[in-house]
């Protein structure tokens, strides 16, 4: 089949991307100096990991030792090796999973994850659910949004609903995201009449699209479910609503889902703007070809000119655009979880940067984000070429 | 004649040159019109039948006066403002015994908006002129105070205290040089680097691509975030703190032109003027400079100006997740003002919720809405500039 070997030549030509992207992170984290380094890998040792110690410290004659803590770190990490084989090392540590661990201590880990020290793969596999199921959300959001009024404002070009799509998209593009997540926030809260509320004698501001899931003191139980792990982490998959389905319980489904309604559309809000644009150029292309006008001469009803001949065929660039702004998408993640306190790896990154910088998950979330857009661009790639063969074909 | 049909500009020589007539058929030297500027005014026409795009001219004017005006008047007590939170018995206007804020305050200042503060506590005083500015902010219910545009806290970061009005008159000139700096910067890189990809091709071609697209697969904020972050530390003046920012969007906002100039470029090499130029002798660099680039300049122009705009929101969502240009520091930058009044906002609701029980709270509207609204209409009017200058550039959009 020829769409397999296409897929085969797809994944290929990915290899060299992600050891690029590998190599960038490799240079930045070749920057931080060799005590942040072997803090973000071991967590912190007695003796610090400064070169030297004061000798008292480790009962020994003299005034400055050599620190045990640094020179076993340093040789461990391969510190002491020539540049390109630490290169090497790290390309090995990050194919194979081994991303470091969390800082023990850092504020990202004190307050997401109970301030133990464990690898930060694991951490990320416990808040990417939460993210790809907002992700899921926002992208419906926005292809619900962007196709139709796409197709409308370029089969009514100029008139009102084009203008006031174009001022949508404009505004979309113009309007920081923190800014109308913070507004559609205090809308909602308003709106719902509570600011916010005690339980257990912690007040939660905004209490009702704040978090992940209700303050545990608020819920009926007083506690969330056994099935949402220590971490917030869920079981079975791992997927926040998805799971309160499979354990039926529909009032923390609605929760979930309810908390991810607001941020979707403050990034359905932000992204919808390009996509639209690109969606009503190629619609309007479209509408000048051969083919739409040799259906209207043989009477087919209009609507149908534009839905069937026209819209699926500027379907296509849709899709590609969609790839293309997924990257400037999925980066505004960590912005709006952070505003709405949403479990995810974006709240992940924005709680590892301030006030102490917690490295191992920086880059982590850093690389995870990059993988998830590139494994983005290889879907829309496969479709594309599956809904228009001669991609594939020629 | 077909091809003066082409070009029915009137400012244009619409005679069809033919052979050796040439020079024949041209008007006299002097009164020839230089294209380039006749282009340029048939561009200024269609833009200025745009509406929107005037609308947007005319308000980035006004932020460039600004800019320029502030940038004149010099520095206002910079990087110290004159409005700091200070804490400490007030002891009336124009004495100096106050003590600058070391967090034994609290966010809520609790006292009387007209009379003197009870002590301990915190209020705003203009360094240079004590009697100008009266402790009457009342954060508790979140008056703007005395001045202009009201006034944004920042407690729980360095104690900052900035004057909105100051900060958008003294950020106008670090908004715009660190958006057109870092723009202009990144497109010049794309330029050369894409119309040398796009002009060499084979393996410069491949290579440049692919580094390319390994930087165009990071989100871009994700990749400002990290290299800030990791270089951060390192950093400490104000300038290389500056610069460091504009570093790391350049990083970020280089490949993005490169991919628009080698596409465009691609195309202009196959035209008959550049085929001309080459079989007249020209080598590459004349060919490259003379007509490649300055034909494939108009959608780098328009991405750039569009790019322009999102500046001030990306370093808006840095300062935001947490990365400050000048920690402890009061610096103006109109992003990261904006940034600063959303952050602090849940938590001043809630402190506010909490100590006033008894009286209702207002809402701090104008921490959110003056730096907000500056930021937003810069980034509109760019955008409704780039969507004007898009259509006049281009002539199949004209219509």
């Amino acid at each position: 089949m020829r769409m397999w070997i296409y897929i085969i030549r797809r994944l290929l030509l990915l290899l060299p991307v992600i050891i690029g992207v590998m190599t960038i992170t490799f240079v930045l984290v070749s920057t931080l100096s060799v005590d942040t380094k072997l803090n973000a890998y071991y967590g912190p040792s007695k003796f610090g990991y400064a070169p030297t110690v004061s000798c008292s410290q480790l009962g020994l004659p003299g005034t400055n030792c050599t620190n045990p803590a640094y020179a076993r770190g340093v040789k461990a990490l391969g510190l002491d090796q020539p540049i390109y084989i630490q290169w090497l090392q790290y390309m090995k540590n990050s194919l194979t999973l081994n991303w470091g661990s969390t800082e023990h201590g850092s504020y990202a880990s004190t307050n997401l994850i109970g301030g133990s020290t464990i690898p930060v793969t694991t951490v990320l596999s416990y808040f990417l659910p939460y993210t790809l199921e907002l992700a899921a959300l926002s992208l419906l959001l926005i292809l619900a949004l962007a196709i139709p009024l796409g197709n409308y404002s370029a089969v009514y070009r100029n008139r009102p609903l084009d203008q006031a799509t174009r001022v949508l998209s404009f505004s979309g593009f113009a309007l920081p995201g923190f800014l109308l997540a913070i507004l559609l926030l205090l809308g909602a809260t308003v709106l719902a009449g509570q600011f916010a509320q005690v339980c257990n004698g912690q007040s939660t501001p905004f209490f009702e699209f704040y978090g992940s899931w209700p303050p545990s003191g608020c819920l009926p139980g007083g506690q969330l479910p056994s099935w949402v792990g220590s971490f917030g982490q869920t079981s079975p998959t791992g997927f926040p609503t998805v799971d309160a389905i499979i354990h039926q319980n529909w009032f923390l489904a609605w929760e979930s889902v309810k908390r991810q309604i607001l941020p979707a559309v403050t990034i359905a809000y932000g992204s919808v703007a390009g996509i639209l644009r690109f969606v009503r150029n190629s619609m309007l292309e479209v509408m000048n070809l051969d083919f739409i006008r040799t259906a209207r001469s043989k009477g087919v009803p209009e609507s149908v000119v534009v839905s069937k001949h026209a819209g699926r065929n500027s379907l296509n660039v849709t899709i590609t655009v969609l790839g293309l702004t997924f990257a400037g998408f999925i980066g505004g993640f960590a912005i709006i979880e952070l505003v709405f306190h949403l479990r995810g790896i974006g709240l992940l990154l924005a709680y590892s940067i301030l006030p102490s910088p917690d490295f191992g998950l920086i880059f982590g979330t850093t690389l995870l984000f990059t993988i998830i857009v590139v494994a983005a661009n290889i879907i829309v790639d496969i479709l594309y070429a599956y809904l228009d063969p001669r991609v594939r074909l020629g | 004649m077909p091809s003066a049909s082409a070009n029915s500009d009137p400012t244009l020589p619409s005679g069809k040159p033919t052979g050796s007539t040439v020079s024949a058929a041209l008007p006299p030297k002097g009164r020839r019109p230089n294209p380039r500027i006749a282009q340029l005014k048939r561009t200024w026409y269609f833009l200025s039948r745009n509406n929107l795009a005037l609308v947007g001219l005319a308000i980035l004017i006004f932020f460039g006066v600004v800019a320029v005006s502030s940038f004149v008047a010099g520095p206002h007590g910079f990087p110290d403002d004159h409005l700091v939170l200070y804490c400490g018995s007030y002891a009336g206007p124009g004495t100096q015994t106050y003590v600058p804020l070391s967090g034994s305050c609290n966010l809520i200042c609790t006292y009387p908006s007209n009379g003197p503060p009870p002590s301990p506590n915190c209020y705003a005083v203009d360094q240079y002129n004590p009697g100008n500015v009266p402790p009457t902010l009342n954060l508790a219910h979140f008056s703007g105070g005395p001045l202009p545009l009201g006034s944004l806290t920042i407690v729980s970061d360095g104690n900052l205290f900035y004057s909105i009005y100051d900060g958008f008159v003294e950020g106008a000139q670090w908004s715009l040089a660190i958006s057109v700096s870092i723009v202009v910067t990144g497109a010049l890189i794309g330029l050369l680097l894409g119309s040398m990809a796009g002009y060499l091709g084979g393996l410069v071609d491949e290579l440049i691509m692919r580094v390319t697209d390994i930087f165009l697969s990071i989100p871009a904020l994700l990749l400002v975030l990290v290299t800030l972050a990791a270089l951060g530390p390192s950093f400490s003046t104000l300038p290389q703190r500056v610069g460091l920012l504009v570093g790391a969007f350049i990083i970020v906002w280089w490949p993005s032109y490169t991919r628009i100039v080698r596409g465009q470029v691609l195309v202009t090499r196959e035209q008959k003027y550049v085929e001309a130029s080459r079989a007249s002798g020209a080598r590459a660099p004349r060919i490259v400079l003379k007509h490649i680039v300055p034909n494939s300049l108009y959608p780098v122009f328009v991405q750039l100006s569009l790019d322009v705009g999102s500046i001030p929101l990306l370093v808006g969502g840095i300062a935001f997740l947490g990365y400050h240009i000048f920690p402890t520091l009061y610096f103006p930058e109109w992003g990261q003002m904006s940034a600063l009044a959303v952050g602090i906002l849940p938590g001043e609701l809630t402190a506010c919720q909490i100590a006033s029980t008894t009286s209702p709270c207002a809402f701090p509207w104008w921490q959110l809405l003056f730096p907000g609204l500056i930021v937003f209409l810069f980034a509109i009017s760019v955008n409704f500039l780039s969507d004007g200058l898009r259509d006049a550039f281009d002539p199949r959009l004209r219509r």
